[in-house]
């Protein structure tokens, strides 16, 4: 078999993707990241969850212990979708910082592979940073997320897959806008967290902001997070809005990816990043 | 190998591409030659997928479509002398990832051997970042250069490094191109490496080809006797805004028989 028929076959595509992950794991074990990946969220739980149980010892009542398991849950679940966005921008931003595009576009490797692998490293940062966050909610806040069994697997699924949508939409916006907008980029995920009600119900947000908080998937997600660990229905109908939800962003998002990544070749940006 | 027609490609109010038809055929050894901005790497970058160009058909390894020209550049090698190396990653890794990307079963072995074979096997556990910007130069080369491509692109590939080094890297470039048959597309300023690489040179200047053919047949109708005077002349024309046709390049090519 030739190499060109080689490079258009299944088993060509898994070695690229395959290539991809471990070139980025080689990065995040030997950089700092493992900070962003396990340090950091840990401090976060202990910030939110601090925060909880401040509010419950100030209020009292079993209303204010729903609160801690809310706020905690919410932390918990929220570094799902986080480390998942997080995994494949900071795999293309260093590809970007250390100019790597012009070669990699210069080779088989389809963008979608990239990005496949990019995911596949990233699924080991979730499991690694989500791991951490867990224990630290259990050890610290006595908050078991992992007491809701199976139950909470298809909400993490739901989670994973909008981080990557996000994702793919910073990645388009640097690659539409240039490098310099990745503020604009990391922005997005702290647009999301109010307003999808990460921490509580989203009928506490003014009346105002609820149209908008109604049409995000990640809204149904962390409802149904909620519901599945504080045992106080069932979560399957916000499962199914979010997981609808979902799969029109992850739609739209690799639509708007495929269109900036079209306008990048036809424009010749990569001689920035040359 | 390479087969480009018509090709053009303007960034907002600037020509880069303005027409330029270039043929590449099994074996040869090409030079891309002229001023910055002449629309060598816009060229290089439109072949290779890197850049969408407006107009223009590219055939590379006779694959016309965008996607089966993907596939195509399994079998093609690219390096540059811009392209740098990724932090948090030794040598062997980096290469590694290339061989996987080109379909190695093998990555670490093949990259292994591509170093030996330039004598570069000591830097393989070195960090990229560690490196000199001639080691790097050599790292990029080996990267082009470990799955024996049918097709070997190189922008600017020497110019960091020691004449020595270079002298070496030259050799090995084309030991590589008459053992594997391996065709070099290949643009430079150092006109003596090109001398020495090329066998045939197409002149670009404003994005248009201003002449196409074996040195020796083109120092013959210019009345020149090295590159570096070819080029001034064609300079010193061009800034005197003589039209591109001025120089023969149809009769050129028909002379060496090389890209029509």
């Amino acid at each position: 078999m030739s190499v060109i028929a080689d490079a258009g076959r299944p088993g060509g595509s898994l070695r690229r993707i395959g290539g991809v992950a471990i070139r980025h794991w080689c990065v995040t074990r030997r950089s700092p990241r493992i900070l962003d990946i396990a340090v950091w969220p840990v401090f976060n739980t202990l910030l939110y969850g601090s925060i909880a149980v401040y509010a419950r010892d100030s209020g009292g009542g079993s209303a204010s212990t729903r609160t801690v398991i809310s706020v905690v849950t919410g932390i918990v679940m929220w570094h799902v979708m986080y480390l998942a966005q997080n995994a494949v921008s900071n795999s293309f931003f260093h590809e970007i910082y250390t100019r790597q595009l012009a070669s990699l576009l210069t080779t088989p490797l389809r963008p979608a592979e990239w990005v496949l692998g990019a995911a596949l490293e990233g699924l080991i940062k979730v499991g690694v940073g989500v791991g951490a966050v867990t224990v630290a909610s259990a050890v610290m806040f006595g908050v078991h997320v992992t007491d809701a069994g199976l139950a909470i697997a298809p909400v993490m699924a739901l989670l994973l897959l909008t981080g990557w949508a996000m994702a793919l939409i910073v990645v388009g916006v640097v690659m539409f806008l240039g490098s310099g907008t990745e503020t604009l980029a990391w922005g997005l995920l702290l647009v999301i967290m109010p307003l999808s009600g990460v921490f509580y119900p989203v009928s506490v947000l003014p009346a105002v902001i609820r149209p908008i908080s109604a049409v995000l998937p990640t809204t149904y997600a962390f409802n149904a997070a909620r519901t599945v660990v504080d045992g106080s229905g069932s979560p399957w109908g916000s499962i199914g809005v979010a997981a609808v939800a979902t799969a029109v962003l992850m739609a739209a998002s690799f639509t708007f990816a495929v269109f900036s990544l079209r306008s990048f070749l036809r424009r010749g940006l990569i001689s920035k990043y040359t | 190998m390479l087969y480009v027609r018509g090709l053009r490609k303007r960034y907002r109010q600037v020509t880069a591409v303005d027409g330029i038809d270039l043929t590449v055929v099994a074996g040869e050894r090409v030079a891309l030659v002229g001023p910055n901005g002449a629309g060598k790497t816009t060229t290089l970058m439109s072949c290779l997928g890197a850049v969408h160009p407006d107009a223009g058909v590219i055939e590379l390894l006779g694959q016309r479509s965008v996607r089966a020209r993907r596939s195509a550049l399994a079998r093609v090698g690219f390096a540059a002398g811009y392209v740098s190396l990724p932090t948090y990653l030794r040598v062997i890794d980096y290469l590694a990832l290339y061989a996987r990307l080109y379909g190695s079963r093998r990555p670490h072995d093949q990259a292994m051997a591509a170093l030996r074979r330039l004598d570069a096997d000591q830097l393989a556990h070195r960090w990229g970042v560690e490196l000199s910007s001639g080691q790097r130069t050599i790292v990029g080369i080996v990267k082009a250069t470990m799955h024996s491509p049918a097709l070997l692109v190189l922008d600017e590939p020497t110019a960091s490094l020691d004449p020595d080094v270079a002298i070496r890297v030259r050799a090995d470039l084309l030991d590589m191109c008459e053992q594997h048959g391996t065709a070099l597309l290949i643009t430079s300023h150092n006109m003596s490496e090109v001398e020495r690489l090329a066998q045939r040179v197409v002149f670009l200047n404003a994005g248009r080809v201003l002449v196409d053919g074996p040195l020796e047949v083109i120092a013959a109708r210019l009345g020149q006797s090295s590159l570096e005077d070819i080029f001034l002349h064609l300079r010193e024309a061009n800034g005197a805004k003589l039209p591109a046709t001025e120089v023969p390049t149809e009769s050129l090519q028909a002379d060496s028989g090389a890209s029509l």
